[in-house]
């Protein structure tokens, strides 16, 4: 009878030791292998490859309502760390961990700035932050005119950008959630400390001593 | 896959027998630090705060973090989980918002308590775990529209969805988007 993390990996392309995920995140083993539960959910939803795929992701997070998300798609972006069009188990963990609780927020400050600099420069630029404020407005059916939409971009870019250059940069936006914490909420997940309580892993015998980590 | 004596499936998912979801109801209360600020203030509070004649407004990134696409909760996420906030917009003005929610909030037996545009709902006869507490703010998207903010503070979770639902079918022609589909759904 080979052990489990021979045919996990046989069937799991990227999957990797969750003691070794354990030790890289703020994760426990036992939290791990919970997780791992969740993502053999949501990874073979669609296609049983082992790897969550855009449209296995949307799923997962809309609920079988499939549907195209300017944020869910930045949110994918940053978990595919290795710009493969997929996401494999290992990249899964070490994203959500960032979502932990007891992970710093400083970890999560970037997360977030990366998520919004759409284009990759350094910098949230207002036209990016426009692109946005657009698709949630169209996502929760909210019209609002040009002017309008024109004068919540003014009010924040006088808040948020310190220097008055049309941009955001890390610091300033650093700055901008010190001042609104709100802001940083969709950040952590609580559901992450009693994942495996969700998530019951006793399917696996686990040869990991927990004590370990 | 089969069952056997010592599970049973929940959606394909093989279970201990005697699982039970875990309850998320009292961890993770919405912290309304503002809120309390806002209703215990005594003299020292009162630095800061000053009088407000208008609502909060929101701003673009508050909006933009409401999207459901950032919303990683659902990934872990069952159809049987109620929402402990909700949200919905209007197109009334802001104080005449505040007064409806009174009104309809008394008649449903809650006490109200309310500074500007933040009001505390407290139901006065105790549910299945304590009285419900209830905290509602209205926020700025502009001048003619308005988001209201409802969120369980304290008390069990299914009955403030069922507040929640009377409350809106009261509140129905101030609602312009709502965005409890979720809440349909669940129900």
């Amino acid at each position: 009878m080979g052990c489990f993390h021979s045919t996990a990996k046989r069937q799991h392309p990227g999957y990797e030791d969750p003691v070794h995920l354990a030790s890289q995140t703020a994760f426990s083993v036992s939290e791990v292998e919970a997780l791992f539960e969740l993502f053999k959910s949501i990874s073979g939803s669609v296609i049983d490859d082992g790897l969550i795929n855009k449209e296995e992701f949307q799923l997962a997070l809309f609920k079988n309502q499939r549907k195209e998300n300017l944020f869910a798609n930045r949110i994918f972006d940053l978990f595919d760390v290795k710009k493969r069009g997929v996401i494999d188990f290992g990249d899964f963990v070490r994203a959500l961990n960032v979502f932990h609780p007891n992970i710093p927020m400083e970890e999560k400050i970037d997360f977030s700035f990366k998520l919004y600099d759409m284009d990759g420069t350094g910098f949230i630029e207002r036209k990016e932050v426009k692109q946005m404020l657009i698709a949630l407005l169209g996502e929760s059916e909210m019209r609002l005119s040009d002017e309008i939409i024109e004068t919540i971009l003014d009010k924040t870019f006088s808040d948020a950008d310190a220097n008055q250059d049309g941009k955001i940069d890390r610091t300033e936006w650093e700055n901008f959630v010190t001042r609104n914490p709100s802001l940083m909420k969709i950040m952590t997940l609580p559901y992450l400390k009693d994942i495996t309580t969700t998530f019951p892993s006793f399917v696996f015998n686990s040869e990991v001593d927990d004590l370990v980590t | 896959m089969a069952e056997n004596n010592n599970s049973r499936n929940i959606r394909g998912r093989v279970v201990q027998k005697g699982y039970k979801r875990p309850e998320f109801d009292e961890q993770y209360d919405t912290t309304l630090d503002d809120v309390d600020a806002v209703f215990n203030d005594s003299e020292e509070h009162h630095v800061t705060e000053k009088k407000e004649e208008e609502p909060v407004a929101l701003n673009a990134f508050e909006l933009i973090s409401m999207s459901a696409g950032l919303n990683l909760g659902n990934l872990f996420d069952s159809e049987q989980e109620f929402k402990r906030e909700t949200r919905f917009t209007s197109k009334c003005p802001p104080k005449e918002i505040v007064r409806k929610i009174e009104e309809a909030a008394k008649p449903l037996g809650f006490d109200v308590q309310k500074k500007n545009y933040k009001l505390r709902l407290e139901k006065v006869k105790a549910g299945r775990k304590g009285n419900l507490n209830v905290a509602t703010e209205i926020l700025q998207v502009a001048p003619s529209l308005h988001m209201v903010e409802v969120r369980k503070a304290k008390g069990d979770t299914l009955e403030f969805h069922k507040f929640y639902k009377n409350l809106s079918k009261t509140l129905k022609d101030i609602v312009w988007k709502s965005d409890d589909v979720q809440m349909q759904y669940a129900a």
